[in-house]
């Protein structure tokens, strides 16, 4: 296996509210290795963005604050940066795309201006060779025509702006890409170009990607590792296959059985029941459990712990507990009675 | 040079549209004109006293004043009054002034001149300040820096202008004693006018001098005029940031690793500038109909000025033909303010193409 580039532990982004504490993200682990593409997936609301949002520290602190845990990029503790350290990395080594195309570049400057502002931002080159620099790279990305540079964004479709996004991000060949949802806003066909030009930047340069996304289509599509993201934490990870034929966490085989397929004709989507929790209301014992048709007494009580299964693979659940080796681990875990 | 893309004749076009665009709203001026003709003329006739009376003084006789009168043509029914009048502007002639009897064309412009400066100076004063006060607000927002920025906008706002004026006088004039209180320049200082704007005046003759001189004595109308402007701007600016700051550029630009002062000032002003440049139009049209107040407190000699004293001496046609003046100020004020919405966001345009 490749060498570690990002290196999320027990990562925790707490916002302080007027109403409480708001735990967004509450114990993530994730690894992401050089030039691989990671799935980032789950419900709406369940911390992948400010997970990938910490990564680029760009979570305004306050309301923001980092509550424990660590973000390693290239040996680096990022959770430790200030900001001009930050401007080094941002843009440079660790770039970002999002889910609004339409909104995402800035109205009232032109493309070529806002190309050569990431080039130069982070390289000594002058103005012309920015420009040839923007120029090529929106070749790459298959959208350069005679003066596209000169237009603004309004000119440009959606699908050409997540374009244009795309090669202001990898206009500096960064290590690693974060794809926050980068094509929910797109019509299908654009979503499977856009998906092609992301897997052929990622084998062409070696650059890695963090894609996130609530479609398991896109994932069994694009990526070699998942990390399936509840309420907060990482519930499972593992390489895609084994993920996707023996998911072990009831949440992960909820996400899968609501894919509609095309082979079985039913009356009823399949959906789990119930919402995500409220992060300032989180259930004890497992977040999952209220929602859970397997859900036992410990569950209800006492939080599970990530569990190795082998192979990368991990799932937070006391299903996967069978021997109960874990159960005794936790500090105060009197209630054996399940 | 027009841009890359605007190749095959379409800047042209664009300058045909922007063309059209502006004679439009200049011929939109002539009602609006004849409004504001009709409007002055009702009022200032319909004031007591009249200039008769003014010219001849508390003592002269019922019939003296009543033969006055008479050669004046102000017994004439009031319609014809006005047709004559509006006859007069037709010919290009703004009329003459009951009490130098000179023509208020060319009376009028000196006054102009000196209001002009005037308010370019306290708005100069007000963008400065304000934006940038607004913008720390934004930058700060919810924290001590911010409410104290919006404690200081809100007494600004408050702040009667004649109170603040006599105030800077007495600090700044009459205990410190480093400005001087009122007046355009020392009536000491030797000085050719030629174009009426002091300070273009002074570089053309090169004569630093004067040009300090006349630095030294706006400063203290200028921070009078340009303090509710400011307040206003700053305020403006700061809810203006506020909404931009929060949009998906902005988190563009700095996953880019853009600095907090590009950020700022760069991407999110730009992008928050239009309703600045609304505000700043009526601001400015409102300081070019000269400040009444600022003007009489600092010894102004402004439209402000030029238009009270017509006023107290009833002289009706310098009133009516002063404040028509003002008025196509202020229209051509805020169309130059329209036009400029397009060169800075260019999603803007004037008219189909």
């Amino acid at each position: 296996m490749a060498e570690a580039l990002l290196e999320i532990t027990g990562f925790k982004m707490h916002f302080q509210t007027d109403k409480g504490v708001v735990k967004a993200v509450d114990g993530v682990d994730l690894t992401v290795s050089e030039g691989e593409i990671v799935g980032l997936v789950g419900e709406s609301g369940c911390g992948k963005s400010v997970t990938s949002l910490s990564v680029m520290g760009l979570v305004p602190q306050p309301p923001g604050k980092v509550a424990g845990g660590s973000i390693r990029f290239a040996g680096k503790d990022l959770t430790r940066l200030k900001g001009r350290e930050w401007q080094k990395i941002r843009g440079n080594d660790v770039a970002m795309i999002f889910q609004e195309p339409m909104t995402s570049l800035n109205p009232v400057f032109t493309i070529g201006n806002q190309m050569v502002e990431a080039i130069r931002q982070h390289q000594k080159v002058n103005k012309k060779k920015a420009l040839s620099r923007a120029r090529e790279t929106l070749r790459e990305v298959g959208i350069f025509r005679e003066g596209i540079l000169d237009e603004y964004p309004h000119q440009l479709s959606g699908g050409m702006r997540q374009r244009v996004m795309i090669a202001m991000a990898m206009v500096c060949r960064p290590k690693l890409l974060i794809a926050d949802e980068p094509t929910t806003a797109l019509d299908v066909t654009i979503q499977a170009q856009i998906l092609d030009l992301m897997r052929r930047l990622n084998r062409e340069t070696g650059t890695a990607i963090l894609m996130i996304t609530h479609d398991l289509g896109v994932v069994a599509e694009m990526c070699q590792r998942v990390v399936v993201m509840y309420a907060g934490q990482v519930v499972e990870q593992g390489d895609v296959q084994t993920l996707f034929k023996n998911p072990c966490h009831p949440y992960t085989k909820g996400l899968l059985k609501s894919i509609p397929q095309l082979d079985k004709r039913i009356d009823r989507l399949y959906s789990i029941p119930g919402h995500v929790p409220n992060p300032r209301k989180l259930p004890t014992g497992c977040r999952f459990a209220p929602r859970c048709e397997f859900a036992s007494d410990i569950c209800r009580e006492q939080e599970p712990q990530l569990l190795e299964l082998g192979d990368g693979h991990v799932s937070r659940c006391w299903l996967e507990d069978k021997d109960g080796t874990r159960r005794g681990a936790d500090r105060d875990a009197t209630t054996n009675t399940a | 040079m027009p841009p890359l893309f605007l190749a095959h004749g379409r800047f042209e076009r664009l300058v045909k549209l922007l063309i059209a665009y502006t004679i439009r709203r200049l011929l939109m001026l002539i009602p609006v004109l004849i409004g504001m003709s009709f409007i002055t003329f009702s009022i200032v006739h319909a004031i007591p006293g009249s200039p008769a009376q003014a010219i001849l003084g508390e003592k002269a006789s019922p019939e003296a004043i009543k033969q006055l009168e008479q050669q004046m043509g102000l017994n004439d029914p009031l319609y014809l009054q006005y047709f004559r009048y509006m006859e007069d502007l037709l010919h290009g002639d703004l009329g003459t002034s009951i009490k130098t009897g000179r023509p208020i064309l060319e009376e009028i412009g000196p006054y102009l001149a000196a209001t002009m400066e005037l308010a370019l100076a306290a708005m100069i004063i007000a963008v400065f300040f304000g934006v940038n006060l607004g913008i720390f607000s934004a930058w700060r927002h919810n924290t001590v820096v911010d409410y104290t920025s919006m404690v200081i906008a809100l007494i600004g706002v408050s702040m009667p202008v004649f109170w603040l004026g006599l105030v800077e006088q007495w600090i700044f004039a009459q205990e410190l004693g480093w400005l001087p209180s009122n007046g355009r320049m020392d009536p000491r200082m030797f000085f050719e006018p030629i174009t009426q704007f002091v300070f273009i005046d002074a570089l053309i003759q090169m004569n630093f001098e004067a040009f300090m001189d006349a630095f030294n004595h706006i400063l203290l109308p200028a921070l009078a005029l340009g303090t509710i402007p400011m307040a206003i701007i700053a305020r403006i600016t700061r809810s203006s940031m506020l909404e931009v700051l929060r949009s998906d550029y902005i988190r563009t630009a700095r996953a880019k690793g853009v600095g907090e002062g590009l950020i700022i000032y760069k991407h999110a002003l730009k992008n928050a500038f239009i309703p600045i440049l609304t505000v700043f139009g009526l601001q400015m049209g409102l300081l070019l109909g000269g400040a009444v107040l600022t003007e009489t407190i600092f010894s102004w000699p402004g439209v402000g000025r030029y238009l009270y004293e017509a006023i107290s001496t009833r002289d009706y046609p310098v009133i009516q033909s002063g404040i028509l003046v003002v008025a196509t100020i202020f229209v051509v004020i805020n169309l130059i303010v329209d036009l400029m919405y397009a060169w800075i966001d260019p999603r803007i345009q004037y008219g189909k193409e």
